[in-house]
């Protein structure tokens, strides 16, 4: 049983100090710096996140995804046939993002995260996974002004990240990562859904995880356990009735155990963690857990997202030790 | 007070100028006292009561120079709150989201000293300007009520108060902001809709709401049912598109039109805002609606901010001089 997390983590530093990163953004836009100095400003707070991660004692990290505007036009700016309009919301959030417009046939160009990821597995003592946004949460927030319905656009945007997924293993990544909220709010077009990932996936061997948040996968449980990934991630706090979907049907993959609540900042107890390990591993055994928080950690302001982190980890500490005390 | 056709305004903030920014900064590390800090956010409000009536607008507010964040601004005056932190909104910006932490509720009055303040420096009407009890709801995190309805409601209460209050100050516009309504439109739009009945509650002056941006499609035309004379929308973030949504169910409300984009630099052209205008009349008659940006200005710099009202206010001036000389003609 390891820890591990979504993805997104807080760019600046709490009150008072406005953060290096949200001054660079400023003074680019003045003029004052060049783009260059904007990405050596971003390599130093990917370092911070690391650092963060790491001192935590997180076992799998990701990069904190500080370079990410948000998680739709990371990729769509970078695929070919994609221009990006104005502002809307992210999901049921407080965050909003540019919503990609797909002008033209969408293509893979030449890869997008891979010296992200570099950089952060070269600056890491911990694994790290590169997270990478799927087609269909990229389809579903983007708007369709080029193919003639939504499943040709969903399998256009699949064709071209999966060229970023073999990118990403042919860099070394053993563990990727693919988001996909938008599938717990679009239940109905799952056979589309499903189509994507086939496509996704073809010809990628490193270990492959699913993660989807902000909801809950009852209605396409247990199909999601003939996708072609090994590891599933689930978020039981905005998906309570995901406890449901697990106990309705054996669970036949690995788990990544959305289990802290990522956008609350009440930061949960040893106790509280300890005791939803246990329920869980009435369902999955602990070898096949990932515990981690259920969503990206950016919701939070910087000190809270550092104590979800501890407790993250002090609570898969406890829960591994109250385990081992039921077995033996 | 009476407002002419098309009457032009705002949605709430305007930007804070360089030495207010300063100024708050200052505060902050308890460089300047409260008193100088307020000096400043007095001039900045007179400030921009001046560029509203130079660029003549017909509806005015205050501006909010004295706000940090929509939201953040109630907290801080009510009680139940702390603030946790930043958080990102989108690009660079963030804002000090609150945490719930005990029975939430007004202390004193919030906004009636300001409201006053800035209608004293006019002829014009200023509107009383409100953050909606689900917006502050749901843009906070909570820690203390066991369900988002018993705080939602116990927040209604207290708008509801703040709004008697402001109507006895003598507000005849009173906004009450919500653009959070639509984040969960299946689950919690009714909620949004019973908790605006209670704020505007035997109110006799004329409210608004502003919503923007998310699926407003997904809440037309229940939208209709809040409890509000005007609705205060983004049109020009998706270039009029909403308008294909008005054309299925008559808007019965006034309309709030943004006509200009808030978080663009560019600005707009005459003709371009002017045009929007003209798209609007096809959909909704001319006495029903109002111009305005799509949302509050305070992302944009002052010049761009002042550009923006300027076009808006000419395009309005055009369209409706259209409007009246071709009435007086058919009338002929």
């Amino acid at each position: 049983m390891i820890t591990t997390v979504v993805g997104n983590y807080p760019k600046i530093p709490d009150l008072p100090a406005p953060g290096k990163w949200r001054s660079a953004v400023e003074k680019l836009q003045k003029g004052q710096i060049d783009e260059a100095v904007l990405r050596q400003v971003e390599d130093e707070v990917t370092l911070e996140a690391i650092r963060d991660q790491v001192d935590a004692g997180v076992d799998l990290i990701t990069d904190g995804q500080i370079r990410w505007e948000d998680a739709q036009t990371h990729f769509a700016r970078r695929l070919r046939g994609f221009s990006i309009n104005g502002l809307q919301r992210y999901f049921d959030t407080n965050v909003y993002f540019r919503e990609p417009v797909a002008e033209d046939e969408i293509g893979w160009v030449e890869p997008i995260s891979v010296t992200e990821y570099r950089f952060a597995r070269e600056h890491s003592s911990k694994p790290v996974k590169p997270v990478v946004t799927g087609p269909f949460t990229l389809a579903k927030l983007s708007r369709n002004a080029h193919y003639k319905n939504f499943k040709e656009f969903v399998l256009a945007a699949a064709r071209a990240l999966n060229s970023e997924l073999r990118a990403l293993e042919a860099a070394g990544a053993d563990v990727v990562q693919v988001d996909e909220p938008a599938l717990c709010r679009f239940k109905q077009d799952y056979s589309i859904f499903a189509d994507a990932m086939d496509v996704l996936t073809q010809g990628v061997n490193a270990k492959r995880v699913l993660c989807t948040y902000f909801g809950d996968v009852g209605g396409v449980y247990p199909q999601i356990l003939s996708l072609p990934f090994d590891v599933i991630g689930l978020d039981f706090v905005a998906g309570h009735r995901n406890w449901d979907a697990v106990r309705s049907e054996s669970f036949t993959k690995e788990l990544m155990f959305g289990i802290l609540d990522a956008r609350n900042t009440r930061v949960e107890t040893t106790d509280e963690i300890v005791s939803a390990v246990r329920r869980i591993t009435e369902v999955v055994p602990p070898e096949r857990l990932m515990v981690s928080p259920s969503a990206g950690l950016e919701f939070l302001p910087h000190g809270v997202a550092r104590r979800k982190l501890r407790a993250l980890v002090e609570g898969t500490r406890a829960a591994k030790s109250a385990l081992r005390g039921v077995r033996a | 007070m009476s407002l002419p056709l098309l009457p032009t305004t705002a949605v709430g903030s305007y930007p804070k100028p360089p030495y207010l920014l300063e100024a708050r900064r200052k505060h902050l590390r308890n460089q300047i006292s409260k008193e100088e800090l307020t000096d400043l956010e007095q001039r900045a409000t007179r400030e921009w009561m001046q560029i509203q009536e130079d660029a003549g607008m017909d509806l005015f507010v205050d501006g909010e120079q004295y706000r940090g964040d929509m939201v953040a601004y109630f907290a801080d005056e009510m009680a139940g709150f702390a603030i946790a932190g930043l958080v990102r909104s989108y690009g660079n910006r963030y804002y000090p989201k609150p945490v719930v932490v005990g029975p939430v509720g007004r202390k004193a009055p919030v906004t009636v000293e300001w409201y006053k303040f800035a209608q004293s420096l006019t002829k014009k009407p200023v509107k009383g300007m409100l953050t909606g009890p689900y917006t502050i709801a749901e843009w906070s995190f909570n820690e203390h009520y066991p369900t988002r309805r018993e705080l939602v409601l116990e927040l209604a209460r207290a708008i509801h108060d703040e709004v008697i209050d402001l109507e006895r100050a003598g507000a005849k516009y009173i906004q009450i902001d919500e653009p959070a309504i639509h984040t969960r439109p299946e689950e919690d739009f009714e909620l949004a809709t019973e908790a605006m009945e209670i704020v505007t509650n035997g109110v006799s002056a004329y409210t608004i709401t502003h919503i923007c941006y998310g699926d407003v499609p997904k809440i037309y035309p229940a939208m209709l049912r809040l409890a509000v004379n005007q609705l205060d929308l983004a049109l020009k973030n998706e270039e009029f598109g909403l308008l294909e949504t008005f054309k299925k169910a008559p808007f019965t409300k006034d309309i709030g039109l943004g006509v200009v984009d808030a978080h663009s630099h560019r600005i707009e052209s005459v003709d371009e805002v002017a045009d929007g205008i003209r798209k609007t009349l096809k959909v909704i008659p001319a006495e029903q609606i109002y111009v305005s940006p799509d949302c509050g200005l305070k992302t944009r710099t002052v010049d761009e901010t002042v550009g923006k009202l300027r076009v808006m206010v000419e395009a309005a001036k055009l369209v409706r001089s259209e409007l009246t000389g071709s009435r007086a003609h058919a009338r002929a």
